[in-house]
């Protein structure tokens, strides 16, 4: 038995900020003091809160301990595993708690989660199928062979679980669609193909959990007649893919995969597909052509993949998110516990990858229907550097931009669409004034419009349009009439285009026009970008008054563009600055103005 | 039994070429076919190992 365990995070998030550094060190001081076999050590699943990696939890006494560096493992093991005293100077601080937080209850950015999706992450191995099993697992897999497949569907749709990944269509009526389609072979395909800049939901639910995914395919198959499945994963998440192959050998080993499963005469088999990272293959025809080793193109619907889809077969295909719902659904009670969260019209948890200007990044799952308020402020700690709030991007390059005005918009699907965003598959990009709206509408279109396959004239050729227009808006070259040009190729690029990829595409610069219709006049008739992104329509000049000279921006300018005795006001040589911003992030007085070009007033509020 | 596909005793006969219909409720619960302390001893091993608190079984 061990005396304690100490739960490592080995998601790819805290990896890359030196969790296996830690780790190492760790094992290092326990064989040092020769006490290891009494510690049991995990790298484990996400616990979501990267901004503060890398994590360990110390179970059973639920101490968290953040932001840990190697050279911590020493005070770690012999103040906490010896002496049994927690290392206050190891917990959570922030400016959302008066006190060092020990743990979940009593870290803000837990305090409004609830975690349905990732219940396991950071609890169990996410290698150990044993663990997986003790946390409930495949009860529901069991459950649904003793029911009849239109019964799973039934309960599904009872449930009202709407897929995770974009569109929002009803996961249960999705799955009656397959199970009524006339043939024998059918499939089951997991959409793991997640593209979205700035989103990693999915990533983690694999890292941290894959046997969730695999007994939602399951109960899939079961449900719609099934007995073969996909996973569609992109190759740039190997620590995903190895877990997912590890836990498929372990379920084979298991006889919770293979031929007549548990002796229900039922058969499946799992099979992973990796992608190159071609952003269209997210989008279903296009992702079941990569399957059958085509080009990654989508194709127009009808017929949809529920009567022709994979190698023409009847085929359903769930966002990895969806999936991972199902065993909570699925199980006894299950359907009644889902809805008893959400709103009327979306049930359950949504996972959100919160990313940009926001304090606490990293993942959070909450129940759908809090506001957008709730998550900046109480789960994202609000905006870094007390700066304020302006939008927040949802649904990554296909979809929209929420404004300040919409803070208390509750997130379901239906207001996200009704606000010109779309809940996607749970990206969040937050943005605070010095964010530009012309430039991140550009951002977007760039990506959409580089990812573009190139298929459907309308796509291929309008995003380019578009994002001509939207280069010169943002040189300084921008036209009264571009903004009704915009909305119009805007308009037909949706109505036309083949894919949601083109259909979606628009978005950010419909939403970013409607709600920033100002900035963008500014852009054009003023010349001038006022949060001091578009190089080219804006100076930054010292308020005299302000500086004190202290130096500080002279020594960061990297083109010798500001001059100035010390202790003296400084003065930036115009035709010498390149506008990069490194005086501004050094100068402490806040002296560095955003000004229109041949200004010298400080209009940058 | 170190893990859960480990035979409790010769009893159990779960293989994946026998398939056993309880087998998932039996790692956590069993032996169900058959009455034995020791044999869910040895399961409760397999957890104790590995349980973090109370909470962390889900039957």
């Amino acid at each position: 038995m061990h005396e304690k365990h100490l739960m490592i995070c080995g998601a790819t998030g805290c990896l890359s900020s030196g969790s296996h550094l830690v780790e190492e060190a760790l094992i290092e001081e326990l064989e040092k003091h020769g006490i290891k076999d009494k510690y049991r050590l995990v790298m484990g699943g996400c616990p979501g809160f990267c901004e503060v990696g890398p994590i360990i939890v110390v179970y059973p006494d639920e101490v968290f301990y953040c932001r840990l560096k190697p050279k911590d493992m020493a005070e770690l093991v012999e103040k906490h595993l010896i002496g049994g005293e927690i290392v206050e100077r190891l917990l959570y601080k922030g400016p959302d708690v008066d006190a060092p937080a020990r743990f979940y209850d009593t870290i803000p950015f837990y305090a409004k989660q609830k975690f349905n999706v990732l219940r396991n992450s950071g609890i169990i191995d996410p290698e150990s199928i044993d663990e997986y099993i003790m946390r409930g697992g495949y009860r529901a897999f069991t459950r649904a062979l003793d029911l009849d497949p239109p019964a799973i569907c039934e309960e599904v749709k009872q449930a009202g679980l709407r897929g995770r990944g974009g569109a929002g269509f009803s996961t249960g009526l999705k799955w009656e669609f397959t199970n009524k389609a006339p043939g024998s072979k059918k499939y089951v395909v997991c959409n793991a193909d997640e593209g979205d800049p700035g989103a990693f939901m999915d990533r983690s639910i694999l890292e941290g959990d894959p046997h969730a995914i695999l007994e939602g395919m399951l109960i899939c198959g079961r449900a719609i007649g099934a007995n073969e499945g996909y996973i569609y994963c992109r190759a740039e998440y190997p620590l995903a893919i190895k877990r997912l192959k590890l836990a498929i050998e372990k379920a084979e080993a298991y006889g919770l995969l293979g031929e007549n499963i548990l002796g229900y005469g039922f058969n499946f088999k799992i099979n992973i597909k990796e992608g190159a990272g071609a952003f269209v293959c997210g989008e279903e025809t296009a992702l079941l052509a990569s399957i059958e080793g085509k080009r990654g193109m989508p194709r127009p619907r009808p017929p949809f993949p529920a009567q022709s889809g994979l190698f023409g077969k009847p085929t359903t295909i769930n966002n990895v998110e969806t999936l991972a719902n199902i065993p909570l659904i699925v199980r006894e009670g299950g359907a009644d516990d889902f809805v008893k969260v959400g709103t009327e019209g979306s049930k359950g948890t949504k996972v959100f990858a919160l990313a940009g200007k926001i304090r606490n990044t990293g993942l959070c799952e909450v129940p759908m229907g809090i506001t957008i308020k709730e998550i900046i402020y109480d789960v994202g700690g609000g905006i870094k550097s007390g700066r304020e709030f302006k939008a927040v991007q949802a649904g990554g390059p296909s979809g929209g931009c929420i404004p300040n005005e919409l803070i208390d918009l509750p997130i379901d699907y239906d207001s996200l669409n009704q606000a010109g965003a779309i809940m996607g598959s749970g990206g969040l990009v937050v943005m605070d004034e010095r964010t530009c709206m012309v430039d991140l509408a550009r951002y977007f279109l760039s990506f959409t419009q580089k990812e573009s396959c190139g298929k459907c004239t309308p796509c291929r050729e309008g995003t380019k349009r578009m994002l001509e227009i939207l280069n010169r808006i943002s040189e300084g070259y921008g036209e009264p009439k571009d903004l009704e040009t915009l909305d119009s190729l805007a308009i037909s690029i949706k109505d036309s285009s083949l894919c949601g990829l083109g259909q979606t595409c628009p978005n950010p610069v419909l939403s970013t026009i409607r709600y920033f219709r100002k900035e963008y006049e500014e852009h054009i008739d003023e010349h001038f970008c006022r949060a001091g992104v578009c190089k080219e329509l804006f100076n930054y000049r010292i308020d005299e008054e302000k500086c004190t000279g202290c130096t500080a921006c002279v020594k960061a300018c990297p083109t010798d563009a500001i001059r100035g005795e010390k202790k003296e006001p400084h003065e930036i040589i115009q035709e010498l600055c390149t506008r990069c911003g490194s005086c501004v992030e050094k100068c402490r007085q806040e002296c560095i103005m955003i000004t229109p070009l041949g200004s010298e007033a400080d209009v940058s509020n | 039994m170190e893990k859960f596909i480990d035979h409790c005793c010769e009893k159990c006969t779960h293989t994946k070429e026998n398939p056993c219909k309880d087998f998932v409720r039996c790692c956590v619960e069993g032996p169900i076919c058959h009455e034995n302390v020791a044999c869910a001893k040895k399961r409760k091993a397999i957890i104790e190992k590995v349980a973090l608190n109370e909470q962390f079984v889900i039957c």
